[in-house]
């Protein structure tokens, strides 16, 4: 039973960050229908430049006096850059084809995710860079559980922002643009929404969300890597689309199935064949409801 | 003008990201240089198309699209089949003229123009997107891998059993998906893809796992010797050169068999469910059955091209089949031009040689090789070489 | 159709290039392929670096006679096999007189079979596959050791100091890992010592909250972690110690990076690795580290040392009988017997070249020779 509920915490963190970061996905497509590949670049700049904000703060010594303070101040600051990032991403590569086949768009973001990732390998160096942990190691046990400070800072921080984005989404102005858009683009611009201003507020949104779920993860397992955004970002593709792709409620809750599958797969089976276990219940829930868990009918969009 | 601005904010936005280290030193040496390369060439290729639009250029562009009419009316005047004559005469004749590397290079373009048209059955002209297609690729090189090792079947009789086994593989992952559309299709082709690499790297018994599986047999061939009178001699076609001949042969086999599949019956029918599949079948095209033969006849091309790529390398591990590679392949098709089998072979040549020629940059190669990719895609949405499509469509006249 | 011609003008294009690259002037070219770019890109520029820290230390020492300039052509074969057969087949445009390489063994071996047909000396820093020396090429030479013998080290360790009962076992299923752990488990089993069980992670994985949960569970005495890198190893002590891992952690030279104790900072202390004794005293050792700390590269890692010692025997092999030609190379390379930077350099006939293997220990922030096998005591 402690196993379990060992196992059970686990999953959660993992799939708390898989959620963070599907998120993004989820929004993106639900906007322009685009799998927006160079998601998971923004998640790993997300990390980086939190290393970048956090090693700075602890040089000049912030962090031995106000550690808390220090990370809620790199984890806006860094949320801003990779929102800026993501926004500057958008117009310079997917803009120009708004109008074009939507692979098009795929291959275009392809080459952005590969373009990002070597430039991060080429400046930051090939070997991870350390995070800052001291003041978040350690952590607590109840009997055989033990669960450290960092896994209980990302459930926290995973709940809070989701709450903040439902708040965003579905009770401001700007939320309800963007879903006016995601509904019909055309539609909503003839009652004056700038579908333009709306589409890189989305970005903006998602790659913020991956950014701080990139500091979290940075934290959690201590350092950052120029390649980390990889594998995360297909398998947040994977819970976005396991959620029903656009699908805001979806995407957490695929992220959390995901994580979770992963966590107990590895756990009681083998772990090395957690990701067939994760895809293969990814298989049979599309089979059962080819639109995923919340989704609804989509359109027959073409590739 | 607004993309320049847009690219002006990228770079500001990628400096800090690029030249602040950690340890809180500033090192932009290594940033000073990438940073700059991508400054100065897009910024360059940016003024090129700006100043052609204020038509400063119109001097120059104008004789070179006169001269460049005229050229492309003479080269319409020669025949279709004469334009593939001579590339194939000049494919031919390549090794002749080469050495080792431009062999090895051109084998890899044919390999993945075999890829290509395979997966482009199931994009371009069914309109599935699949990203786990290299699963098929591997089911091949593994199914000619253990049958040459275990069974010590030589390559000719193995071909058509890769084949199959491929094909079956495409119906295995078909059949489940066939009630899905659009990404969500995507995202289980992708989930199968890794499943497969995952099982080959895993399954120890079968396929060695990690270790990969060593000694595949090259291609043999018999011929007849008037040496010492007459007889049969077997050769192994083991060196470069008639490795090339044997690919180049699949290579022309494929691009048949995707020619007259993409002008059939059911090459328009799959056009049919790429363009509407309600109304596809609401005009009797069984789309159930038609779908799971587009995979299964894409596999089947993959599988020829894995068996040729084991038999090729001999010696097949997991490493050779991840997901990168099923983007690559999709690339390629996007890229040259979905549907169009001139454009795709065009794809595979630059998607291959890309990196082959961006080699002499060293660690910068794949930040080129993706910069490119963008920048082709946009310049270029539609692909290096479209299709010719029948007909007009509404988002035509978008 | 016009772009048939354009297609014809790229072939001859990239055709041009790849001839520009011979050499033209008396030079003696130096190839080297690792992956530098992809999920390995880190171990990959530790070997590139480790071929030109080499190549620097022999130019001081007053470069090849009767060559002009040593020449150093690096490739990336980003761990993939065709694209290590491609740059073999580069390298040989390039005219290269010996290759070191590859890292990944499925690039090394397809690679090595390319090379052979050229007759081309091959010495693999890193791939530790018994395949690599075992299909009887002529020119395959392997300069880091086999995975038998460091499990020998491991288990005797184990049982002789450790005095471990029981052992649990992760490996992330690479040719390298999973071959090392299944002799671990094969010798400690033969030795006595319980297995109590043994994992498979994948490569690339970065949570091992799960599998650890399990090794916390069954409590072994000893925890056998056999990774592919340093940073995977890093993750995995992180996060032993963080779910309260007791047991004495083994893991082995891939893992040996200065990187390991930078980011696991005091979950590595106490870890133990088997690894190549190393004299700090040796004369080349400390040339080696001068040069790769002039050159500006970060602390060298397990295979840079691999790196330098492969290219530097290479090259006084050619010094050795003044020319390039593979056989001499080869019959140079069989007779030597001297102090390399991390072992001792000479070649068994199927082309390994042995090792000496000790544990070493993390302590107080740096490795530190531990245990030596062969008196069975602490340093």
């Amino acid at each position: 039973m402690e196993f379990f509920i060992q196992q059970f915490i686990n999953g959660l963190t993992l799939g708390g960050v898989y959620a963070l970061i599907a998120l993004g996905y989820t929004m993106v497509y639900g906007i322009i229908q685009l799998i927006n590949f160079a998601h998971g670049e923004f998640f790993a700049a997300g990390g980086y430049m939190g290393v970048i904000i956090l090693s700075f703060m602890a040089s000049m010594g912030y962090m031995e006096t106000h550690p808390w303070l220090c990370l809620m101040g790199s984890m806006a600051l860094t949320m801003g850059y990779c929102a800026m990032l993501a926004m500057a991403v958008e117009k310079v590569a997917y803009k120009p084809l708004r109008f074009a086949s939507r692979l098009s768009v795929l291959l275009s973001a392809l080459g952005m995710s590969i373009f990002l990732q070597n430039g991060l390998m080429l400046t930051q160096g090939v070997y991870d860079k350390p995070y800052p942990t001291s003041f978040t190691d350690g952590g607590f046990s109840i009997g055989m559980v033990t669960m450290s400070y960092m896994q209980v800072m990302i459930l926290v921080m995973t709940v809070l922002l989701l709450i903040g984005l439902n708040i965003l989404v579905f009770r401001t102005k700007i939320g309800t643009a963007m879903r006016a858009t995601a509904q019909d683009k055309v539609m909503s611009a003839l009652v004056g929404i700038n579908s333009n201003r709306i589409i890189s507020t989305t970005f903006a949104l998602g790659a913020g969300l991956a950014a701080a779920a990139g500091i979290m993860v940075g934290l959690y397992y201590g350092s950052v890597r120029y390649d980390m955004g990889f594998v995360p970002g297909i398998k947040a593709f994977a819970a976005a689309v396991l959620g029903g792709i656009g699908n805001i409620t979806g995407a957490m809750i695929g992220g959390l199935i995901i994580g979770m599958v992963e966590i107990m797969a590895a756990g009681y089976l083998s772990s090395e064949y957690k990701d067939v276990w994760a895809f293969v219940i990814l298989i049979g829930v599309l089979y059962f409801m080819p639109t995923g868990i919340m989704g609804e009918n989509v359109d027959d969009t073409r590739v | 003008m607004t993309w320049a601005i847009a690219m002006a904010w990228f770079y500001v936005l990628l400096w800090p990201l690029m030249g602040i280290h950690p340890d809180g030193t500033l090192t932009f040496k290594n940033s000073l240089i990438v940073w700059g390369w991508v400054v100065g060439l897009s910024g360059a290729v940016l003024i090129l198309r700006q100043l052609n639009e204020t038509g400063m250029f119109n001097a120059i562009t104008t004789p070179v699209a006169n001269v460049r009419a005229a050229a492309n009316r003479g080269i319409d005047t020669v025949p279709v089949w004469l334009w593939w004559g001579i590339g194939f005469a000049a494919t031919f004749a390549l090794p002749f003229f080469t050495g080792r590397y431009v062999q090895d290079v051109a084998i890899n373009v044919m390999i993945y123009i075999c890829l290509g048209l395979g997966l482009n059955i199931v994009v371009g002209l069914c309109g599935l997107l699949d990203l786990g297609f290299i699963a098929f690729y591997g089911v091949g090189a593994y199914t000619y891998g253990l049958l040459s090792i275990h069974y010590a079947m030589p390559f000719w009789i193995c071909l058509p059993f890769a084949a199959m086994t491929a094909a079956l593989a495409g119906c295995i992952i078909g059949y489940p998906t066939l009630r899905m559309r659009g990404d969500y299709l995507a995202i289980v082709t992708l989930g199968f893809g890794e499943i497969v690499r995952l099982l080959l790297n895993n399954w120890m018994q079968l396929t060695n796992g990690p270790n990969g599986i060593l000694g595949i047999k090259a291609p043999g061939l018999y011929y007849f010797s008037f040496a010492n009178g007459f007889s049969l001699e077997h050769i192994w076609l083991k060196k470069l050169t008639y490795m090339y001949y044997v690919i180049l042969g699949l290579m022309v086999l494929t691009i048949i068999a995707v020619h007259r599949l993409n002008f059939s019956r059911v090459g328009r029918a799959w056009e049919a469910i790429r363009e509407d599949e309600t109304a596809a079948e609401l005009m009797g095209v069984n789309t159930f059955k038609l779908k799971l033969l587009a995979y299964a006849m894409g596999a089947t091309f993959g599988g020829l091209a894995g068996a040729f790529f084991a038999a090729r390398m001999r010696f097949v591990s997991p490493e050779s089949f991840t997901f990168l590679e099923s983007a690559m392949v999709l690339a390629m098709v996007v890229l040259g031009g979905m549907g169009s089998i001139p454009g795709i072979m065009l794809g595979a040549l630059a998607l291959v040689a890309l990196p082959e020629v961006f080699r002499e940059f060293e660690l910068y190669r794949m930040l080129a090789f993706g910069g490119a990719m963008t920048v082709m895609m946009i310049f270029k949405p539609k692909g290096l070489w479209p299709a010719k499509r029948f007909g007009t469509r509404s988002d035509d006249n978008d | 159709m016009k772009k048939l011609i354009t297609m014809t003008l790229t072939f001859a294009m990239v055709m041009s290039l790849a001839l520009a690259g011979a050499a033209v002037a008396k030079t003696l070219n130096v190839g080297s392929m690792s992956p530098l770019t992809g999920p390995y890109a880190a171990d990959g520029n530790d070997i590139a670096n480790g071929v030109r820290a080499a190549i620097a230390v022999v130019q001081d020492e007053g470069g090849v006679p009767g060559f002009d300039e040593i020449k150093f052509f690096p490739q990336d074969t980003a761990c993939d096999p065709r694209q290590a057969v491609a740059s073999a087949n580069k390298l040989i445009n390039d005219e290269v007189s010996f290759v070191i390489g590859a890292y990944c063994s499925s690039s090394t071996i397809p690679a090595s079979e390319t090379l052979d047909e050229e007759s081309i000396p091959m010495l693999t820093p890193a791939s530790t596959n018994e395949k690599v020396t075992e299909r009887g090429l002529e020119y395959m030479f392997r300069m880091c050791g086999r995975d038998d013998d460091q499990s020998v080290v491991a288990v005797a360790f184990m049982t002789n100091y450790l005095k471990g009962k029981n052992i649990y076992l992760i490996d992330d299923k690479t040719t390298y890992s999973q071959g090392l752990a299944d002799n671990v488990e094969k010798k400690a089993a033969a030795a006595g010592i319980k297995v109590l069980g043994h994992d498979h992670v994948n490569q690339g994985d970065k949570d091992f909250s799960a599998v650890l949960a399990k090794v916390k569970a069954a409590n072994p005495d000893v925890f056998y972690m056999s990774l592919q890198n340093s940073s995977s190893g890093a993750l995995m002590a992180i996060q032993a110690r963080r779910v309260g891992i007791k047991a004495a952690i083994i893991g082995q030279d891939a893992v040996y990076h200065p990187q390991l104790i930078s980011i696991a900072k005091e979950a590595s202390e106490g870890m133990y690795l088997t690894f190549g004794f190393i004299d700090k005293q040796r004369s080349l050792y400390k040339k080696f580290l001068m040069k790769y700390s002039e050159m500006g590269f970060a602390a060298p890692g397990a295979y840079s040392g691999y790196a330098f010692d492969a290219a530097y025997a290479a090259i006084k092999a050619i010094k050795e009988t003044g020319s390039t030609d593979p056989d001499a190379i080869k019959g140079a390379l069989m007779k030597m017997d001297y102090d390399g930077a991390t072992k001792r350099i000479k070649f068994m006939p199927n082309g390994d070249s042995g090792s000496n293997y000790i544990i070493r220990k993390v302590d107080g922030g740096k490795f530190i020779n531990y245990w030596n096998p062969e008196t069975g005591s602490t340093y």
